[in-house]
């Protein structure tokens, strides 16, 4: 379950020490569960909003669309008519959030196992000019064995085949100012994109920093993301773009 | 004495030289492709029509029977063809990904736009 923490009044600024444009980019497939939770504690908190449905078959559209009709102007829906996969999606939200001139860009996942008060950390490092991306990075220990197996394979592999050496490299939660959006060169359509992420980082020379997040877990969110199919079609990837 | 394989041989260039014609005709196919499997036809019946060629060609490649040359190429020509079209395939996913994404771009927030329009 979300854990209720919200008790600061709708006015509540995250950053009233800067007025940089900050925009959330929520990808989502077949969330309707935890998706309008999430993103109403996101327009509590002041955030503007873009979601990207990536196809889904039950009600995600709707649900959010009808959250948005309440915030008018804070909040955007992109509907990718057939399913492309979680690269497509987070690419059509940057592009939308460029689009808006965003200062950050913060990507966050719909299926509630974020926690909203991690925001501001992750944003902090760019605010403050430190940093292009920032990363925010889950407690391994935290995780239940199979997940954090196939997340330390998938780091190995970031490692070896982008020379990427980070702690977390499948994080969903994860900052970039406008230069570092605007450099992102991705090409991966599913899940590989985390990898892709960390690679284009080093690639571009961005300033990168890592910051501790806390992940909630639910038998809901262990359900998605990264398992070790996943982490053998990503592998296969790689291989094929070295091939290519 | 001429076998039976040999008239199907014959048969099946002469069958696949008509298609290959007409799938150029109607565009559907390069002028390169044309030729690569004119080329393929042509070699299936000119095999068709004297087996004993292969014999030759095996002893000049080293392989030794005739058939067997023809099975090692056959393999390798399937190899080539799937690799040619797991390529195909892989551009026009990146295209109809593409195309997605620049569907949904387009229509921000559709539905809500209609929504105020009828209102209005």
């Amino acid at each position: 379950m979300l854990i209720e923490t919200d008790k600061k009044p709708d006015s509540y600024k995250l950053f009233p020490e800067s007025d940089l444009l900050i925009w959330m980019i929520i990808p989502a497939y077949n969330e309707e569960k935890f998706i309008g939770d999430v993103l109403e504690r996101l327009f509590k908190m002041g955030l503007n909003l873009i979601v990207i449905d990536d196809g889904s078959r039950d009600n995600t559209y709707q649900i959010v669309q009808d959250l948005i009709k309440d915030h008018p102007g804070r909040g955007y829906l992109y509907q990718h008519p057939i399913n492309r996969g979680l690269g497509a999606t987070l690419k059509t939200g940057i592009e939308a959030a460029l689009k808006k001139n965003a200062d950050i860009m913060v990507t966050f996942d719909a299926d509630g196992q974020h926690n909203p008060e991690d925001i501001l950390p992750v944003c902090r490092p760019i605010i403050e000019g430190r940093a292009d991306v920032v990363i925010g990075i889950r407690d391994f220990n935290e995780m239940p064995q199979h997940k954090k197996r196939s997340n330390q394979i998938m780091n190995l592999i970031t490692r070896i085949f982008y020379n990427a050496n980070v702690k977390d490299s499948q994080s969903g939660l994860r900052a970039f100012n406008y230069k570092a959006a605007k450099a992102l060169d991705i090409e991966s359509r599913e899940y590989g994109v985390s990898s892709e992420i960390i690679r284009e980082i080093k690639h571009k020379n961005l300033r990168m920093e890592e910051v501790p997040i806390e992940t909630i877990y639910t038998d809901y969110s262990l359900s998605k993301g990264t398992n070790a199919k996943i982490g053998f079609k990503i592998l296969v990837k790689m291989i094929r773009e070295i091939l290519r | 004495m001429v076998m039976v394989y040999q008239y199907i041989g014959v048969l099946i260039g002469i069958i696949g030289i008509i298609f290959t014609l007409l799938r150029f005709r109607e565009g559907k196919m390069s002028l390169g492709m044309l030729l690569v499997w004119n080329i393929i036809w042509i070699l299936i019946i000119i095999i068709s029509i004297f087996p004993q060629s292969t014999g030759e060609f095996a002893t000049l490649t080293g392989v030794g029977r005739g058939l067997d040359l023809i099975f090692i190429l056959g393999i390798i020509g399937c190899y080539y063809l799937i690799f040619k079209i797991y390529n195909m395939i892989e551009n026009i996913e990146q295209e109809i990904t593409h195309l997605v994404r620049e569907i949904a771009l387009q229509r921000e927030n559709i539905e809500l736009k209609e929504d105020e329009e009828n209102q209005n």
